[in-house]
């Protein structure tokens, strides 16, 4: 395991493209954050920055950060088919690598980088709420933490997914396409043409994309003006329902472990030359 | 002698292509075996099933007596085809990587970038090398950890003289330290230098194999000049003492037929009244016995 993890990062760590694409996530990242706060300052009614404190801050910006998770599919897409174009999965199939162990190396890739997603927001989040909280106890600003286990689960299945086109098309700029593809185009068509049916929520990328809802902004806005009315429950309704929380959770799972599982038959399967 | 590779009835085809049919091989501690054919007989194919990059449709192959397992390669040097390395690496990060591989240290690296002329080039990236210095630096990767055995693959192919004269000086060099040499080429003078035993391939089939001298001792060639040429040609193609006649450079090249010796040509020439005043006893060469072999 620690060979394998070592392979990796001496390819990836001196890969000027990955290093590159790692800084504009990180960039982007970072950004994308600071627009909230000065967009806050344009709306005088409601405060962005009510968002920011603790507890709502890990959900609000797991909801907000769930996008980049494409750009981490991204660089593993360009990661794969990188070996295939400079024919390096051979030369490692030669010296001995198994091909499961070429898989095995490539899911340690995609572990880590959603530990250094989660990692990231995690850190942020807790800075943010830090920053932006007036009450600040343990429990408070621990409450909500959970969804961070939700994100790295997110993360990890869509660099999954990733890894499974990359080893499809083998080309990069084809499989940079067809996730983009699968992401904004053949999902959202998909969810609107199956809109009458259940069947809508079980759509691997909306199952994903579900595991960081977006956070209950009402009630989070009505704890702060402290209303005792009740929810208006007809707002609620603009809130899209989908999946209970555990089934949402173990649809992912079980795409992800597909995912897997066709990544190992493809790998086994292919010829390398 | 210790088996290192036994080959059993492996076939393998590329949708209608049959690239090997039936092949059986049995190569052993300390052979240099080299595998020749023409272009489409399956050398390659062969090479990329025992070395784990395809998977044969039938048959067997054991390496050290044992069935495969990836961890076996790592005891084997390989190169196959052009080697192919991370190109934005520099070659002691590639070689780094391959030691990973092999689970060996690194220190052995400064020792086969020395051996294989690279010591100078080995902060530049692959990218930046020549042909030769990626096909030295491939068998630097193969030499890693010093294996027993070295699978080689057209090691010269698209090398000027230079460069074909250093891989050749490096392949020899570990072939006199006793390391078992699996070498597919198409250059017969090389396997002919090089191996101790060879294996000739046509349309994925194997067509002769065993130890070089024997192949080439199965038939005696001499070369014969006398007072009138025509006539001895003549009168030796109606005779049962040769299998085949050639004229080259204004002289008969003869390959006797079996159990037939140079004295009896001599002997037949004075009884026909003609007398012999040149005459080669001249070993058949890898090439000629490939030629009749594939045609």
């Amino acid at each position: 395991m620690r060979k394998l993890i070592h392979i990796e990062q001496i390819k990836l760590l001196n890969y000027n493209p990955f290093r590159i694409t790692i800084g504009i996530y990180f960039v982007a990242f970072a950004l994308g954050l600071l627009i909230y706060p000065a967009v806050d300052k344009e709306i005088p009614v409601i405060s962005l920055s009510d968002l920011f404190r603790f507890p709502d801050v890990w959900m609000f910006l797991t909801w907000v950060t769930e996008p980049y998770n494409v750009m981490l599919a991204l660089i593993v897409i360009m990661i794969t088919t990188k070996e295939f174009s400079d024919h390096t999965f051979k030369t490692q199939v030669v010296f001995g690598l198994s091909r499961t162990e070429l898989l095995l190396q490539k899911m340690l890739s995609i572990g880590v980088l959603a530990l250094f997603a989660t990692l990231l927001l995690g850190l942020t989040s807790l800075t943010l709420g830090l920053i932006y909280s007036y009450k600040l106890t343990f429990k408070i600003a621990m409450e909500n933490t959970w969804i961070l286990g939700r994100y790295l689960i997110a993360s990890f299945t869509y660099m999954s997914f990733g890894l499974l086109v990359a080893l499809l098309v083998k080309n990069t700029a084809l499989s940079l396409l067809t996730f983009l593809a699968l992401r904004v185009f053949v999902d959202p068509v998909l969810f609107l043409l199956l809109r009458k049916y259940e069947i809508k929520w079980y759509l691997p990328m909306r199952t994903t994309t579900r595991l960081t809802p977006v956070p209950d902004l009402i009630e989070i806005f009505q704890r702060r003006v402290n209303s005792e009315e009740p929810i208006d429950e007809s707002a609620i309704e603009l809130l899209p329902k989908g999946l209970p929380a555990w089934l949402n959770v173990l649809m992912v799972l079980l795409f992800t472990s597909i995912s897997i599982y066709f990544s190992y038959r493809l790998l086994q399967r292919r010829k390398f030359t | 002698m210790e088996d290192i590779l036994t080959i059993k009835d492996l076939s393998k085809s590329y949708k209608n292509v049959r690239a090997i049919q039936h092949l059986d091989l049995e190569i052993c501690e300390g052979q240099a075996y080299g595998i020749l054919g023409p272009n489409g007989s399956g050398k390659t194919t062969t090479l990329s099933i025992i070395t784990g990059i395809i998977r044969q449709d039938s048959g067997t192959f054991e390496w050290f007596g044992k069935h495969p397992r990836p961890d076996q390669r790592r005891s084997i040097g390989s190169l196959i085809e052009t080697p192919h390395f991370y190109p934005y690496l520099n070659l002691v990060r590639n070689l780094k990587i391959i030691c990973d591989i092999k689970g060996i240290p690194y220190d052995d690296i400064d020792r086969v970038l020395e051996t294989s002329k690279l010591s100078e080039r080995k902060r530049s990236r692959f990218s930046t090398l020549s042909l030769g210095m990626k096909q030295r630096l491939g068998i630097a990767a193969a030499l890693l950890g010093d294996p027993k055995v070295l699978v080689l693959d057209e090691p010269t192919n698209g090398l000027d003289p230079e460069g074909i004269a250093e891989v050749r000086e490096i392949v020899i060099e570990q072939v006199q330290k006793g390391k078992t040499l699996i070498l597919a080429s198409h250059i017969l003078s090389e396997v002919e230098r090089i191996c101790s035993h060879v294996a000739i391939l046509k349309k994925g089939e194997l067509l002769a194999s065993g130890p070089v001298r024997e192949l080439l001792a199965e038939e005696e060639i001499i070369e014969v000049a006398c007072n009138n040429n025509q006539l001895l040609e003549e009168k030796l193609a109606g005779s049962e003492l040769v299998k085949e006649i050639e004229t080259e450079n204004g002289k008969l090249v003869l390959t006797l037929n079996e159990k037939v010796m140079p004295a009896d040509i001599n002997a037949f020439a004075f009884s026909n009244k003609l007398v012999i005043h040149h005459m080669l006893s001249r070993k058949k060469s890898l090439e000629s016995q490939f030629l009749e072999l594939v045609r």
